[in-house]
């Protein structure tokens, strides 16, 4: 049984599960109020940034700050209990499938997930630049490719954090702190990218990449920069840390 | 030939043994009827050989392969049922069987043949937390049957299954040995059900095996004893109550 | 009675720890504040409590409302996961009862998390600022309104729960729900402003008094109409299955 058929198994097993509904919703009201509030994209002198390039990177802002990260908590919750409420994993367990392999699964459909969030906030940020556009009768249009630039930015760099998410949700058994400690390490983001060491908080990796992509934009604000030593090799040792850990605890409970 | 062999197989939790020095020996090809009360440790075992559960000494090998060096292995040649029914409740029962089929890589058909076998074609399209208790035994079961395994470990299988079910996954059982030439590992704690099945029993009380052997030797061991064997159920429970009244005298 | 057995539904889900570790959790964010920029905040002309609010508040009603959130999941978890709410709908007992005596348990638990809170707050006073009369007062002023404008959160938070058979569902409108809130927190909009999730980031210091009322009322009304409208769900979803 190859990697990849086994993930297509464990798509399957996410059928009706809703989530793509709950995924969608999260980026429709993550762009409503840019739409209602476009005409404030006007008054960004201060920061020296465009309305257009302003109106993109306010709604990237607000995804990867709380709405995307929350989200991928909520699907980790999905993965995990999809497993346990019927005792599936049970069965999977019992079937010639190596463990390492199950859990590589499916950490890819929550990578799928993460990657098809960050595509459909990409989508209606289109639709809502139009909508907003013809309110405000400005072009708030940018070029596809740029806005795509800053959206497969975002998801790379939120790797570190779903995998930490992935190992919250097997390693932790009792759901309210798997969900707790995951929704909660989320909110200090905020103060985290002020600080200069902030490429030790794999959760606050999306939100000070973004952070850091408005300063470009804003000629008058001065954000921090990203450089890629140590946070790269971080990282990546962060990620196979979460990864290995993950893959060693999975069903262990079950086996009990 | 012994298809599965246990050497002293013993499973404790924390101060409390669920199966002790157990030593069994099932024939290739026949059904094997594994008795006992609840909580004698049925399922402990069973699920040892599966992997469920790690053992905390002693050995056992499936068809000469060993758990945890060959557990991959070992999965693809058994097919399994234990305790009540694991499956996926957003799925049908149809999707449930996919997936299994796709992770032993099994022919297409082989879905629709297992829900025929289990009487559950009719319901193949309803999601699997709708079925009733009954069917989701049966998918259970379906599960397990999937592909004609040549071992089969089924975890009290009738339960929760109507008088016809239970007549009809009887015979199932019985049969499986002629018909694709498998091993059935088959527990339950009535003897009255293992008697029409099986061609071996072992009888397993508090993690300790009382007894192994065929129905015929059952008989001539307990007139030994001194036990009833005008009714096989009656030989069962006068066993077991003898046993648990030595434990409680030694206790 | 009814509370007491959700007290003990709740045993062993980490449903307490939680509640107490959210608390400690969202305490630990003013001390750190002060302790690493105390000269900052000593500065300013504000009264301490104001500043400590002012300051911090926001992030802690964010750790607050997600921990209701999650802990409103897990109940409601705990009902459907092995069918244990068809049980009780089955015993002679009402299911809004089931309903409201969890909210009254989750609201003594937020009581909990924000009498922590309050003792990280006086702690950071007493520490850092100078003493003044009418803190220890104050204090208990503004827990108490925070207290009351968490009831709407809870309520609704375990309407959501209570809807939804899978718990990522539950908690994903609940996340969506305080997503939006986090945005409209700073809105002028007092239709939006009463949101119930929006409500908790809300601090007494440098309110009206006139605007405070108006918001009591709005709670209770809050209040009164989730709880109603739960009533009608439940009447709605029994007469239907």
């Amino acid at each position: 049984m190859n990697i990849l058929s086994l993930t297509g198994i464990e798509f399957g097993k996410i059928r009706r599960s809703k989530i793509l509904l709950i995924l969608l919703t999260a980026a429709v009201i993550l762009w409503i109020p840019s739409i209602l509030n476009a005409d404030l994209n006007f008054g960004m002198q201060a920061e020296g940034i465009s309305p257009e390039n302003n109106f993109l990177i306010q709604g990237f802002l607000g995804m990867a700050w709380f709405m995307y990260p929350a989200s991928m908590v909520v699907s980790t919750v999905l993965l995990t209990q999809t497993e346990r409420s019927n005792r599936g994993i049970l069965k999977m367990l019992s079937l010639p499938v190596g463990t390492f392999k199950l859990c590589t699964a499916k950490f890819i459909v929550l990578l799928v997930l993460a990657a098809s969030q960050i595509l459909m906030i990409t989508g209606i940020y289109f639709a809502s630049a139009a909508i907003a556009g013809q309110i405000q009768q400005y072009d708030f249009m940018l070029p596809p490719l740029f806005v795509l630039k800053e959206a497969v930015y975002i998801y790379l760099s939120s790797i570190p954090m779903l995998a930490f998410f992935w190992m919250l949700s097997v390693c932790i058994k009792t759901p309210i702190f798997s969900v707790g400690i995951g929704l909660a390490s989320i909110v200090p983001s905020v103060l985290i990218i002020n600080t200069k060491a902030w490429w030790i908080y794999p959760m606050a990796y999306p939100f000070y990449v973004i952070t850091t992509e408005y300063g470009k934009l804003a000629s008058h604000l001065s954000t921090g920069e990203v450089a890629l030593v140590p946070w790269i090799p971080l990282a990546i040792i962060f990620t196979c840390f979460c990864f290995m850990i993950t893959c060693l605890s999975f069903g262990q409970h079950e086996r009990r | 030939m012994n298809i599965i062999d246990t050497e002293n197989l013993t499973k404790t939790y924390s101060g409390f043994t669920a199966v002790s020095d157990l030593n069994l020996h099932i024939p290739q090809g026949t059904v094997y009827g594994f008795l006992g009360p609840n909580g004698a440790g049925k399922s402990t075992t069973m699920k040892m050989f599966l992997g469920l559960t790690s053992p905390s000494s002693g050995k056992f090998h499936i068809n000469g392969k060993r758990y945890p060096l060959n557990r991959v292995s070992i999965l693809k040649e058994v097919g399994s049922f234990i305790e009540s029914p694991a499956f996926y409740g957003n799925l049908t029962g149809e999707e449930n069987l996919e997936i299994i089929r796709k992770i032993l890589g099994l022919p297409k058909s082989s879905v629709a043949e297992a829900l025929e076998l289990v009487g559950l074609t009719k319901f193949k399209d309803r999601l699997a937390k709708k079925y009733s208790l009954g069917m989701k035994q049966r998918l259970g079961l379906a599960s397990a049957l999937i592909g004609h395994p040549p071992i089969l470990i089924l975890d009290e299988p009738t339960n929760g299954l109507d008088p016809v079910g239970i007549h009809e996954i009887r015979t199932l059982i019985r049969t499986l040995p002629e018909k694709y030439n498998c091993t059935v590992l088959v527990s339950s704690h009535l003897l009255s059900e293992i008697e029409l099945m099986a061609d071996n029993i072992g009888i397993l009380n508090h993690g300790h095996l009382l007894f192994e052997g065929t129905l015929e030797e059952l008989r001539e061991h307990a007139a030994f004893l001194g036990y009833p064997t005008d009714n096989l159920e009656e030989t069962f429970l006068a066993m077991i109550h003898d046993d648990n009244r030595q434990r409680s005298d030694v206790g | 009675m009814n509370i007491i057995l959700e007290c003990k539904k709740m045993r062993r889900t980490g449903f307490y720890p939680a509640f107490i570790a959210g608390g400690i959790l969202a305490s630990c964010l003013p001390v750190m504040n002060m302790a690493v920029r105390a000269d900052t905040f000593k500065s300013l002309p504000q009264p301490p409590l104001t500043i400590l609010l002012d300051a911090n508040w926001t992030m802690m009603a964010m750790l607050n409302v997600l921990l209701i959130v999650s802990a409103a999941c897990i109940m409601y978890h705990t009902e459907h996961d092995d069918n244990a709410i068809q049980k009780m709908q089955t015993l002679p007992l009402r299911e809004s009862g089931i309903f409201f005596a969890k909210f009254v348990l989750m609201t003594c638990m937020s009581i909990v998390t924000l009498a922590i809170e309050a003792l990280a707050f006086l702690f950071c006073s007493l520490q850092w600022f100078d003493k003044y009369d009418g803190l220890y007062p104050d204090l208990l002023k503004n827990f108490g309104y925070f207290l009351i404008l968490t009831l709407p959160a809870v309520l609704l938070a375990l309407a959501i729960a209570s809807a939804c058979n899978n718990m990522w569902i539950s908690l994903g409108i609940g996340v969506i729900c305080v997503f939006t809130a986090s945005m409209i927190v700073s809105t002028d909009h007092f239709i939006l402003q009463i949101f119930p999730f929006a409500l908790p980031f809300r601090i007494l210091a440098g309110a009206a008094s006139l605007t405070i009322k108006k918001f009591l009322t709005t709670i209770i009304s809050e209040v009164m109409v989730i709880g109603l409208a739960e009533l009608i769900f439940l009447r709605i979803r029994k007469a239907l299955v």
